[in-house]
């Protein structure tokens, strides 16, 4: 399968996953799979969220300050707000999007989550919130790099 | 085949914290290449009590191996069942279930 029929692959699964109420399940894997490869977060952000234009908001991201071990670590976001897709990126490995939840109805964010980095970056996370994007990063030091270092 | 994830779901005040450790080696593109396997890693993951989604989430390879996940939902009672079901790159699934307690 080349490039060209792999993406509009992409866009059809998202034309058919838009059409019913949105409370049915969402792969961003299958509806949105340039976002996975993107190098930058920005571009992930855009690719996910159909903008990157974000505000620091009101979203709690717990990171440690230094990871002693780059395989795991942990990360947790919480929020009071109410947002429909909360994702996690991150700027030290190859591609950037590492997580996309979706807030199903009765679900509280407050998510906890092992993550892993190459080398010393930045961790960010996005809500969507009415059509609005809210953000949150943090820096996190990694001594020990965990993709394959 | 990998084991089962283990879970445990608590129900607290009407608040249901479910702490989830799926077994996987979650091999990202270098660490495959390193290791000389084949890459594989967990791509979607839910979590249902009686069908209904109460977590959702579309991962990358950059989780932590053994991918450990905490999360929290209102609506469910005590002893009914969560079910955790996660698909891999591979294509591969699994579904977990387990008692909220």
């Amino acid at each position: 399968m080349n490039r060209r029929n792999f993406l509009s692959l992409g866009l059809g699964a998202l034309a058919v996953s838009m059409a019913p109420s949105t409370l049915s399940a969402i792969n961003f894997r299958d509806t949105k799979p340039k976002a996975w490869t993107a190098t930058k977060v920005d571009d992930a952000i855009k690719e996910i969220f159909g903008t990157s234009k974000v505000t620091e908001g009101k979203i709690k991201l717990k990171a440690p300050d230094i990871a002693e071990n780059g395989a795991v670590i942990p990360i947790t976001v919480s929020t009071k707000l109410n947002a429909k897709t909360v994702a996690i990126f991150q700027d030290a490995n190859p591609e950037t999007a590492v997580a996309v939840f979706t807030v199903p109805e009765n679900g509280i964010i407050d998510y906890s989550v092992r993550i892993k980095m190459a080398k010393t970056g930045t961790v960010t996370v996005v809500a969507d919130v009415d059509g609005k994007l809210v953000s949150a990063s943090k820096l996190v030091k990694v001594t020990i790099g965990g993709c394959g270092g | 085949m990998a084991k089962k994830t283990r879970i445990k779901a608590k129900l607290k005040k009407g608040i249901v914290t479910v702490k989830a450790l799926a077994s996987h080696a979650m091999l990202s593109y270098q660490e495959a290449e390193k290791a000389k396997k084949e890459v594989n890693f967990i791509t979607y993951l839910t979590a249902k009590v009686n069908d209904k989604i109460v977590f959702e989430v579309s991962t990358s390879q950059f989780l932590s191996k053994n991918p450990y996940l905490k999360f929290q939902f209102k609506g469910a009672e005590k002893g009914e069942k969560i079910v955790i079901t996660w698909t891999d790159l591979k294509g591969e699934t699994q579904t977990s279930s387990a008692k909220i307690k």
